[in-house]
């Protein structure tokens, strides 16, 4: 009996000794813990890396005493106005913080513009919370979608991805804070129509703000290419003039031309004639869509939203990719979408296409080929419409980063304000040009000489020039619902094929059937009505190959 | 003075805390995803999850004629059998030869098992570097006996290749796991044994075979099950090294789980494989054990 006494006795007096310690603990965790501003900064989960980019420092000012600074444009004064409001009106207070998920990759982007912000706004801090890879940012807006933890105020997303956000339940609408601010998305200086509209629209609201535009262009080696000593050995060898290249089949002559020639990059690795996409990961559709639409292909039919991509059209596209193939250097099947540009920059290939951030990382003064990158259209697919002949080109429009205010914020319209500030014709220039990822996205960028001068000084004149007309053979993501899981099912066919371990037309027939499951999923109806109106806004060239055909 | 048991009370009172636990992040979590499992839902739907509609086995039909999960399965199996063996041959080797004492063993021990110490994710990032075109495996190891070939060597490219990568960062990570249990295991068989066989003139072979062995054959088989455990949810080294790729080669069933969880935001049909994969390793390491330890009985 004593002895089971004992034990209870000693049982009780652990379990007293455990709760007495741990309210101990906890009383000398509270007493001792750092100021609140220091614990937001440490105690994130959410993410892989977790920054505070800025932290307000000095006395709070109040608002009525801290004029709107001039200099700034109206759209960023209207921001900066609208943030001194919400503190006179006490929605937020000096010291209140705002977080925004990104990718890594616009960090620097992100990090002037709140620099920027800091200058007008310091009351209010701006913490970014960074993620390595694209798609980790749509797993965690997906995530919050359901947990609805209101962990970060704004988010960054592909254009492609709206739908499922919306359809989340995460994205706000944004449409009151449109007309009360006006983030200027009309006159001069409006976003870049129709990529303005269709990346920041979703059943015809606004869930979103411009961050970038993503047309893809031709860059190639200017050196290389107007060589006298090559253009005479082309012109022997194949009969045809050395000159950027109007068709991929074109394309496909010289790049084998450069590729036999055996050239050594300036950084000892050899030179390749072509590097387009065929990663695993997220982008080898882009390649294979690009030469697809080009070459009249549709993706769903316009009345039965059927794939269409089971079809020559199709195969002449994994055709092209597979000629090609030989002359790229076989990271193009394996490595993630940066070796693109760490190959080009280093002068390792001659022909390549990519987002507008790759000529901006080719003009630093870095790169290898700073002083011979050239910019050109995306090459063409000839293809007979009305009996005769006609080259068609067109340029993908993947990504066009946007950004979203969450719903579960609890400062939806300072998060809003952010964007608009950051977005702004002013500051939203001095955001593109700072950082990697992000491209410009403003009509006035190209058109007004004060704006223009800085963006040829980022980009080149070149390029400024070709951008501008690649906006108009533009065409948009598949900005349906359910979007990233059709193109990620694509882009692993694509790899698939390129890697050798499927034969196109089994490709083709197994993405045909996965996409059939995700329309099947959404709903015909409402997933047609999407398509249908997203088709609306492929480039007039590449409507009128479908209306030939019958395809619309 | 005798030990009695402690009341009924006092047991059920210690138990709650770890019962509340066990229950919140296991239990709830658990039949969470099975009931997700008979439904169809996913985040985009536009609808909560305990709206959804129930489609009763309808996921399970669908995954059961999925070729992708089941070559992805296929494929884990296959990882899980070449690396657990080859890592308990390597690491019995191992724990064999650095029984015996000598100087510097402790070091050679620390050597061994510092593999282990690293986390995955870091173990993948060095041998996706080490198997680069130009890293060090083709441009110091195999060119030295190849010649320039060897840079010709694209290791991701092919498929057999890309998953020989897999399996070498698996082993070389993991051969310490099955060394550190043998070793122990080893350490621990009684001197006086060995020393009488000895003495009745066994030579090393049969004193390994007939009385080393025999007498680790549950550590054996507790290391071989949990390391068949870990090895077949196998994620970071594929997500990392090859993306599954090229195509979907070499995606592994927790790769494929993951992409149509996360990335395709499929739930259900997520946790149905899920399910699946759990029932059928269930009944593989059951099967293993009865085989093991209990078929003699």
């Amino acid at each position: 009996m004593g002895n089971v006494n004992k034990s209870r006795r000693q049982f009780l007096i652990t379990l007293g000794s455990s709760v007495i310690a741990l309210g101990v603990g906890y009383f000398l965790g509270s007493v001792t813990r750092p100021a609140k501003e220091i614990i937001s900064t440490t105690t994130k989960t959410l993410t892989k890396t977790v920054t505070t980019t800025v932290t307000a420092t000095g006395t709070p000012t109040t608002t009525t005493t801290t004029p709107v600074a001039p200099g700034l444009s109206a759209v960023a004064q209207r921001a900066v106005a609208g943030v001194k409001e919400l503190m006179d009106k006490g929605v937020i207070s000096p010291g209140t913080t705002l977080r925004i998920l990104h990718v890594a990759g616009s960090r620097a982007n992100l990090e002037k513009a709140i620099e920027l912000w800091k200058q007008y706004v310091p009351e209010v801090n701006v913490e970014l919370i960074t993620l390595g890879q694209e798609p980790d940012v749509y797993n965690k807006a997906m995530q919050e979608a359901v947990t609805k933890t209101g962990s970060f105020d704004v988010v960054t997303i592909f254009s492609t991805w709206l739908g499922d956000v919306v359809e989340a339940g995460l994205a706000k609408p944004l449409d009151a804070y449109y007309s009360k601010y006006d983030p200027g998305y009309t006159g001069p200086c409006a976003p870049i129509e129709p990529l303005g509209s269709y990346t920041t629209t979703y059943k015809g609201k606004r869930y979103a703000l411009n961050l970038d535009s993503d047309v893809f262009t031709l860059s190639y080696r200017k050196d290389l290419l107007t060589n006298p000593e090559y253009q005479n050995e082309f012109q022997a060898q194949y009969g045809k003039q050395l000159k950027v290249p109007d068709t991929w089949e074109e394309l496909i002559d010289m790049a084998e031309f450069f590729t036999n020639l055996n050239l050594t990059a300036p950084s000892g690795g050899k030179v390749w004639g072509a590097y387009f996409y065929a990663e695993p990961r997220f982008a080898a559709y882009i390649t294979w869509l690009n030469i697809f639409v080009e070459a009249g292909g549709i993706l769903f039919d316009l009345k039965t939203m059927d794939p269409k991509i089971d079809s020559p059209e199709g195969r002449y596209a994994f055709d092209i990719m597979l000629k090609l193939k030989p002359y790229m250097p076989p990271e193009a099947v394996t490595a993630s979408w940066a070796d693109l540009y760490d190959k080009f920059v280093k002068g390792e290939t001659v022909f390549t296409a990519a987002w507008p951030s790759l000529t901006k990382e080719a003009h630093r003064p870095t790169s290898a080929v700073k002083d011979v990158a050239g910019s050109a259209l995306m090459p063409g697919v000839e293809v007979e419409v009305g009996g005769t002949k006609k080259l068609i080109r067109a340029a993908p429009n993947p990504v066009n980063w946007v950004g979203v205010v969450s719903n579960y914020s609890k400062y939806p319209e300072l998060g809003y304000l952010f964007l608009q500030f950051a977005t702004a014709p002013d500051i939203g220039l001095e955001m593109i040009l700072t950082g990697v990822i992000l491209d410009p996205f403003r009509k006035c960028w190209f058109t007004e000489p004060k704006y223009r001068s800085k963006l040829v000084q980022g980009y080149g004149e070149e390029f400024v020039e070709v951008y501008m007309q690649s906006l108009g053979i533009s065409f948009p993501d598949l900005l349906i619902r359910g979007g990233p899981e059709y193109l990620a099912k694509l882009t692993t066919n694509v790899n698939a094929v390129m890697a050798g371990t499927k034969d196109p037309e089994t490709a083709l027939s197994d993405t045909a059937s996965d996409w059939d499951s995700i329309t099947s999923k959404y709903g015909v109806d409402e997933q047609l009505a999407a398509w249908q109106g997203l088709a609306e806004l492929f480039p007039d060239d590449v409507k009128s190959v479908w209306k030939a055909r019958g395809y619309m | 003075m005798v030990n009695r048991p402690a009341p009924r009370s006092i047991k059920l009172l210690a138990n709650i805390p770890l019962n509340l636990l066990l229950f919140s992040v296991l239990i709830v979590p658990f039949v969470l995803m099975i009931y997700l499992a008979f439904l169809e839902w996913n985040p985009a739907s536009g609808y909560d999850w305990w709206k959804a509609p129930i489609t009763g086995l309808t996921n399970f039909k669908k995954a059961l004629e999925d070729a992708r999960f089941l070559y992805s399965f296929r494929l884990t199996m296959i990882y899980v059998v070449v690396t657990v063996a080859v890592e308990f041959l390597l690491g019995l080797a191992l724990a064999y030869l650095l029984l015996e004492d000598f100087p510097g063993k402790k070091l050679v021990i620390a050597a061994v098992i510092y593999p282990l110490m690293l986390p995955p994710v870091v173990v993948a990032t060095i041998f996706y570097l080490m198997f680069q075109d130009y890293g060090p495996i083709n441009n110091i190891f195999l060119r030295s006996i190849m010649g320039a070939s060897a840079l010709n060597l694209h290791w991701f490219l092919r498929p057999d290749t890309a998953f020989i990568t897999l399996l070498i960062a698996d082993i070389w990570q993991w051969t310490p796991f099955i060394f550190l249990i043998m070793y122990s295991a080893l350490s621990a068989v009684p001197k006086r044994l060995v020393e009488a066989a000895q003495v009745l003139g066994a030579g090393s072979s049969t004193i390994f075979w007939r009385i080393r062995l025999p007498l680790i054959k549950p550590l054996i088989i507790i290391a071989v099950v949990l390391r068949a455990l870990e090895a077949f949810k196998v994620f970071d080294y594929v997500y990392i090294m090859t993306g599954g790729g090229p195509g979907t080669s070499t995606e592994t069933v927790s790769l494929y789980i993951y992409r149509v969880a996360i990335e395709y935001h499929d739930i259900s049909y997520a946790a149905a494989m899920s399910l699946i994969v759990l029932a059928v390793i269930m009944v593989v390491i059951r099967a293993f054990i009865w085989y093991a330890f209990e078929r003699g009985e």
